[in-house]
């Protein structure tokens, strides 16, 4: 039996990894081979960034060498996909090598795509890569008064983020003294100050209680980078001094060429995870197209799943759970407290009130991801 | 409501609230005296810590030398190597540099505790050959 997994972020490093404990039998003996392809010889905990951008990390602690977190056993390659051939069970990397597969996991992740609103990728700071994270930090340590601006594009990675961003944001000016001299203004594209009605509830009297200024529907159209002002489709428009985003997203570019799904989404299964019409393809993470949070968190709770039931066809010839769209998001409410979201499919998130400790919890967490995506926590 | 949570309290004892009163003030130390720094370094050497002790646990190799070195006779022969090293390593630097010639090497090998050693060795050696033709027939 060849696995393969395509795409090395936290879905396909815990599915290679589980699968390779799970597996170590077959694999010893021969009968199950697992190769990883990857676009980078480096994996980057990613939720790490926020943390950059305000200064509480640096960016060498996001990264790990990737191979240094996979089983021996895998196989390894740092040689991207470039061609699916799901017909014929096959794909083709940029090396030009063909690798052929009985089962498929393709966990390719999505990139942000500032460019798709006019003026916002030069306008605006962000936080979703290393360089950026570094510059968005520069920025705030620079700004003495005036007015920062949240604005959110749609879809856009981890629905938590700008509420996180917002507590960050408030917490590092009244740390720097300054929170009277600073206007934080807060941009949200539906009718609520967040996507998740359970959260736009517990958020909203802390905004008032921080003083945050919100505008809801406020869907970005274009950022004037000359005037600072960035308008809205509904009309609307604010004057800035910083302008912050959390930038619209996509799925890898690979997936809308290789026509596997609009928007580079794969149409996938909710339960099984098997992209639809390819029992023998499984999708997670970001890749997918299902209506849950574009995280890491998603992408654990799908790739246990994902591993366990590859495991169990291997060994007994069907699959035996199902994803039951479990996510479980630390809320950072500023820079001592935090709290957490987790809902599944069938129940809304039920938020406690933050504390000191759930934010030495989310501290603790930074850290053993590097357990987790090893496939031990 | 009152009623309901005073309840518990009423039942106990002065001695049971100060012992009370004294857990909660350890844990407001403890949650005072922690940062974000000390979790950060606790929680990085849990997490190397869990993935080395898995990685231990899951070598067949180890576990293997482990269950042998449970045996007292293991012990005493890693103890005498364990003297031997130490040894060896007071007595090597002590002594005046080899005149090299056949004559040298007959007084190394007259010497009864090198013959001892040597003999130790070729008996190693002959159960190595053995395990490692046994475990390449029965395929790793």
């Amino acid at each position: 039996m060849r696995i393969l997994v395509v795409g090395g972020g936290t879905g396909g490093t815990i599915v290679a990894n589980n699968l390779a404990r799970r597996l170590s039998a077959e694999i010893r003996a021969r009968k199950v081979r697992i190769t990883m392809l990857s676009a980078s010889d480096k994996h980057m905990y990613q939720p790490g960034l926020l943390y950059v951008a305000f200064g509480q990390m640096t960016p060498d602690q996001l990264y790990r060498d990737q191979a240094s977190l996979l089983e021996g056993c895998i196989d390894f390659h740092v040689d991207p996909v470039e061609k699916f051939d799901l017909d014929q069970n096959k794909v083709t990397t940029k090396s030009g090598k063909v690798h052929e597969y009985d089962i498929l996991v393709i966990a390719t992740g999505s990139r942000i795509v500032p460019e798709q609103i006019p003026g916002l990728a030069e306008g605006a700071e962000t936080f979703y890569s290393e360089a950026s994270a570094v510059k968005m930090f520069k920025r705030l340590r620079e700004i003495e008064e005036g007015t920062v601006a949240v604005v959110v594009g749609v879809p856009h990675k981890c629905p938590i983020a700008p509420v996180e961003l917002i507590f960050g944001l408030h917490d590092y000016f009244k740390a720097r003294g300054i929170r009277d001299k600073i206007k934080i203004k807060y941009h949200y594209p539906i009718g609520r100050i967040h996507t998740i009605k359970e959260v736009a509830i517990w958020a909203k009297p802390e905004f008032d209680r921080m003083g945050i200024e919100y505008e809801t529907l406020f869907n970005v159209s274009e950022v004037d980078v000359e005037n600072k002002v960035v308008r809205s489709e509904e009309g609307t428009e604010t004057q800035y001094d910083m302008l912050i985003a959390i930038p619209p997203h996509r799925g890898m570019e690979v997936i809308e060429q290789n026509n596997l799904g609009e928007g580079g989404w794969i149409p996938t299964d909710r339960f099984k995870l098997t992209m639809n019409g390819h029992d023998n393809v499984y999708v997670l993470g970001d890749t997918t197209n299902l209506p849950v949070s574009k995280t890491g968190s998603a992408a654990h709770f799908e790739a246990e799943v994902v591993s366990e039931n590859i495991a169990s066809i291997v060994k007994i010839g069907v699959p035996v759970r199902d994803y039951d769209g479990k996510v479980y998001c630390f809320i950072e409410t500023g820079h001592d407290s935090a709290t957490y979201a987790m809902f599944n499919y069938q129940n809304p998130p039920d938020l406690k009130s933050p504390s000191k400790p759930m934010h030495w919890f989310k501290m603790a967490y930074n850290q053993m991801y590097w357990t987790s995506v090893r496939g031990l926590l | 409501m009152n009623t309901q949570t005073e309840k518990p309290f009423e039942s106990m004892s002065t001695e049971d609230l100060q012992r009370l009163v004294e857990v909660a003030q350890l844990v407001t130390a403890a949650r005072d005296a922690m940062s974000d720094e000390i979790v950060t370094r606790m929680a990085g050497a849990l997490s190397e810590g869990l993935t080395l002790l898995d990685r231990l646990t899951r070598n067949e190799g180890l576990m293997h030398l482990l269950k042998v070195l449970d045996r007292q006779d293991t012990q005493y022969l890693l103890i005498a190597l364990s003297d031997a090293v130490h040894a060896a390593s007071q007595e090597i630097p002590a002594a005046p540099p080899a005149t090299g010639g056949l004559g040298c090497m007959m007084r190394v090998v007259r010497d009864p505790g090198t013959q001892e050693g040597i003999r130790l060795l070729s008996v190693v050696g002959k159960h190595l050959s053995h395990s490692l033709r046994e475990q390449h027939r029965r395929g790793g």
